[in-house]
């Protein structure tokens, strides 16, 4: 029962701190009194709470903070996709090194230069994060395989 | 059977005498020499580290043979001939004639794919009004500050 008091007593503090917010927002200063008293068993929480009552708001600065992928469209996946153009998605396009070198054949009994292509634990490094084309990496296993096989490469990591 | 081209592998323990080495080397030529098939290249790679442990031994001495035959039972023997050998631990035989052909036929397109369309002089005329301008560029900025001063 003290538990409830102490969160009765939170929320009445409450109201008083969420006005410094307020003067930013000056809509929120309605909705955040209505939703303190309908919501008492959960005061701790009132606070933020108190920050978004604004539920209804934050539609309306969601397209405001949009604006700049607005031309996409209303859709979230639009804002989603002006972020990362924002934060520097941008991937450069990985180029095959075989298809840049001409290699017809990769040789197994040549265990340094398959060595670039596994991980420490002896792991064949997948093609997304060499950018190696499908035909080259295909070759690649096969002579990392051989190479293992005949002890020239680890099977997982350096024993 | 078609004429096919093998790499043979073998690691022998490190400790092995290199007579011994030798006179397994001769065996095998042996073999293949019966079976109408030739030994094209031969290489002693030395004690070299493996990449893990085989029959405790960290080290192997490597030997390459790349051999063409058309017996079918040639692979057979000299792979019963290794397993039977004492001072070999590992051995590795692969087939490549069909790795070679595909090379050779890469090969083959490519250099008829460079003789449709040469390209020689483009990119040295492009590279050379690089450098031109460039240069230019660079020495106008450097003359104008020195009469400023």
């Amino acid at each position: 029962m003290s538990d409830e008091t102490l969160k009765e007593s939170q929320p009445q503090q409450a109201p008083p701190e969420p006005k410094e917010p307020r003067p930013q927002e000056h809509p929120a200063a309605a909705p955040s009194p209505t939703d303190a008293p309908a919501a008492p068993s959960a005061p701790p929480q009132g606070r933020p709470q108190g920050g978004r009552p604004p539920d209804g708001r934050p539609r309306e600065g969601r397209p405001g903070e949009g604006r700049g992928g607005e031309s996409r469209g209303p859709r979230e996946g639009g804002r989603e996709g002006g972020k990362r153009g924002r934060r520097g998605f941008f991937r450069k396009k990985k180029v095959c090194r075989f298809c840049v070198d001409r290699v017809d054949y990769i040789d197994y009994k040549k265990p340094e230069q398959l060595m670039t292509f596994i991980q420490d634990r002896g792991k064949i490094v997948p093609r997304r994060i060499t950018g190696t084309c499908s035909r080259h990496q295909r070759w690649l296993a096969e002579a990392i395989k051989r190479a293992r096989n005949i002890a020239l490469m680890p099977f997982g990591g350096a024993r | 059977m078609e004429e096919r081209l093998y790499d043979l592998i073998f690691i022998c323990r490190p400790a092995t005498p290199e007579e011994e080495i030798d006179k397994m080397i001769a065996t095998l030529e042996h073999t293949v020499a019966e079976r109408g098939g030739k030994v094209e290249k031969k290489e002693k790679w030395g004690a070299r580290k493996m990449a893990y442990r085989v029959m405790r031994h960290r080290e192997g001495y490597y030997v390459l043979m790349v051999i063409r035959s058309d017996k079918s039972d040639t692979v057979h023997e000299l792979e019963r001939r290794l397993k039977v050998s004492d001072v070999v631990i590992k051995y590795m035989t692969v087939r490549l004639d069909e790795d070679m052909k595909r090379q050779k036929r890469l090969q083959h397109r490519r250099e008829k794919k460079a003789a449709r369309r040469p390209r020689g002089p483009r990119p040295a005329a492009g590279g050379g009004h690089g450098h031109g301008g460039s240069g230019g560029g660079g020495e106008q900025p450097a003359v104008a500050q020195q009469q400023q001063q």
